[in-house]
């Protein structure tokens, strides 16, 4: 299974840099795996962590979040929100049992095509590595839809 | 002047001179009227209600607890002297703390019979799910009331444990100090666990199933209105009852489908009191670890509060009296996530530092932790409506 296992990531970039660096690396035809979906957002700190936690619930099997360097943010301390957004959101998503690579934070400029490359094959690597979302696992299903009790009370 | 405003005034009046003695200042100043600039939630206007039966009938009320602790219930008291008179126009079919209503006779009425059930308490078990679709099979109206039904509240916390239902039942029955102890000396070959079903010689036994995942009121039934609060307050329960009463008597139409009675628009620190100076947070403090000054924000003195991100209603009642909000009254309208929304808001109160821009994220990881359990204390009454519902567990881990 973990063979044929093909991620899909939801990558959230903000429109000054990291879009930028993502088309730059589209212009560099640089080769990327195709499992990521981007969406652009005008600063990485407009990402609520409700977006994290929306594109997890509903299946994604990693989230990556990409921002201006420090001190480059077009808003000035945008960047600075999101850091400490996402480092604690990180916190939460651990105690929910997910484990923290799955979602990532990184710093992509509009000219760092190479990176935004980089970022995206490691990152996909990473996921492939941890196999698929657990919130789709047969456990976590079974334990969300109380299907034991169900049977147990069946029987009754 | 109603009979109990009596008692309130003396009970005001007391402590106020117990005060001017006192040398703690955090005492004295707690109950302070509210500075200009504050909003207050006023309560309904009930006026000269309950007149005698209504001309169409007294209307069923039902009053149900699922999951839940029982306070929900005698909040309902908090309606002061009105309670003494809800016999005048409501029949009250079924309320386990205080009447005799049983399943069989809520079985026995009509479809659609009650009028309003008021269902407090989150579904945990076999029995909830059973009685909440009963009620809403026999009801007209059926109206969640509390955080437990509204959202899952403190019983949706166990939704975070990885083994479900069978982890719980094993560690309060064989892990407890107490339990294990008893089961050691007692059961030392085969542990006693409470069993769903068991055999007798009289025929076979039953108690509810246990659910691996607690669930709000409206993920198992349809649900009309919303009436948060862990209890709800007075302020809120009154709007309510003014909701039914003008229904019963005026032929006021009832709010649409769906409507969370008794909440502002605005969050709660809109009513509160304090004065924020937006101070950043560099180090988290408890409420016991410090002198709580009584006109400042919480949050400007470093304890975390849910305000920012609770709905108001409440009018501010734990942050006048010095107690951080703990997000019982749940999120606003248009916000579904009530933790990543206190999580927002409070990880934006940390300074940015002069070496940020240079500083790598194991720096701010490590500012970050000083959040100690990050998600029982956003998610303190949420976890149940929350969009990842319950801990998963990693296959790979």
């Amino acid at each position: 299974m973990a063979d044929n296992f093909e991620p899909l990531i939801v990558t959230f970039c903000c429109n000054w840099c990291s879009y930028a660096g993502a088309d730059n690396a589209g212009v560099g035809r640089r080769q990327m795996p195709p499992n990521f979906r981007i969406i652009r957002t005008m600063c990485s700190a407009r990402i609520d962590p409700e977006f994290v936690l929306r594109a997890l619930s509903k299946g994604a099997d990693g989230v990556m979040v990409l921002g201006c360097h420090p001190a480059d943010c077009h808003y000035i301390g945008g960047n600075y929100r999101a850091r400490r957004r996402i480092a604690l959101l990180r916190l939460v998503l651990e105690q929910y049992g997910f484990d923290p690579r799955r979602l990532k934070l990184e710093w992509v400029s509009a000219s760092e095509g190479e990176k935004f490359q980089t970022t995206v094959v490691n990152f996909v690597d990473v996921i492939k590595a941890l196999g698929p979302t657990p919130i789709k696992s047969e456990k976590a299903i079974a334990q969300s839809t109380n299907a034991v009790a169900y049977a147990a009370a069946k029987e009754e | 002047m109603g009979f109990f405003d009596k008692f309130k005034k003396k009970k005001d009046a007391a402590p106020a001179e117990k005060a001017e003695g006192c040398c703690c200042a955090q005492k004295a100043a707690a109950p302070a009227a509210a500075p200009a600039g504050s909003n207050v939630f006023p309560a309904a206007d009930l006026g000269e209600v309950f007149p005698g039966a209504p001309k169409n009938g007294k209307i069923k009320l039902a009053i149900y607890w699922a999951a839940a602790c029982g306070g929900c219930d005698v909040s309902l008291l908090d309606t002061n002297e009105r309670i003494l008179t809800i016999g005048e126009f409501a029949d009250i079919v079924m309320w386990p703390i205080a009447t005799d209503g049983k399943e069989k006779d809520i079985e026995a009425m009509d479809d659609g019979s009650i009028t309003v059930p008021l269902i407090s308490g989150a579904v945990r078990n076999s029995e909830n799910e059973h009685m909440v679709k009963l009620l809403r099979k026999k009801s007209a109206i059926v109206v969640a009331y509390g955080s437990c039904a509204m959202f899952g509240g403190s019983p949706a916390l166990a939704n975070l444990v990885p083994g479900g239902a069978d982890e719980i039942l094993d560690y309060v029955y064989r892990k407890v100090p107490s339990t294990a102890a008893f089961q050691e000396k007692y059961h030392a070959d085969c542990a006693v666990v409470p069993k769903s079903t068991i055999q007798v010689p009289e025929g076979t036994l039953t108690l509810p199933v246990v659910y691996d995942t607690v669930k709000t009121l409206d993920q198992i039934i349809d649900v009309d209105y919303y009436l948060p609060g862990c209890p709800p307050q007075q302020e809120s329960i009154t709007h309510l009852l003014k909701a039914v009463v003008d229904f019963v008597y005026n032929d006021v139409a009832l709010p649409p489908k769906g409507t969370e009675i008794g909440v502002t628009d605005k969050c709660l620190c809109d009513e509160c009191p304090r004065t924020k100076e937006y101070a950043r947070i560099t180090k988290i403090y408890e409420p016991y670890q410090v002198n709580v000054d009584p006109n400042k924000c919480l949050m400007d003195q470093g304890i975390l509060c849910l305000g920012p991100a609770t709905v108001g209603g409440c009018n501010a009642k734990c942050t006048k009296a010095g107690q951080p909000c703990r997000g019982c009254y749940g999120p606003t309208k248009l916000v579904q996530e009530h933790g990543a929304s206190a999580l927002t808001a409070i990880a934006s109160l940390f300074p940015v530092l002069d070496e940020d821009p240079t500083c790598d994220e194991q720096k701010i990881i490590e500012i970050m932790s000083t959040v100690k359990d990050p998600l029982g204390y956003f998610y303190a009454y949420t976890v149940g409506k929350s969009l990842i519902k319950r801990t998963v567990t990693e296959e790979k881990a």
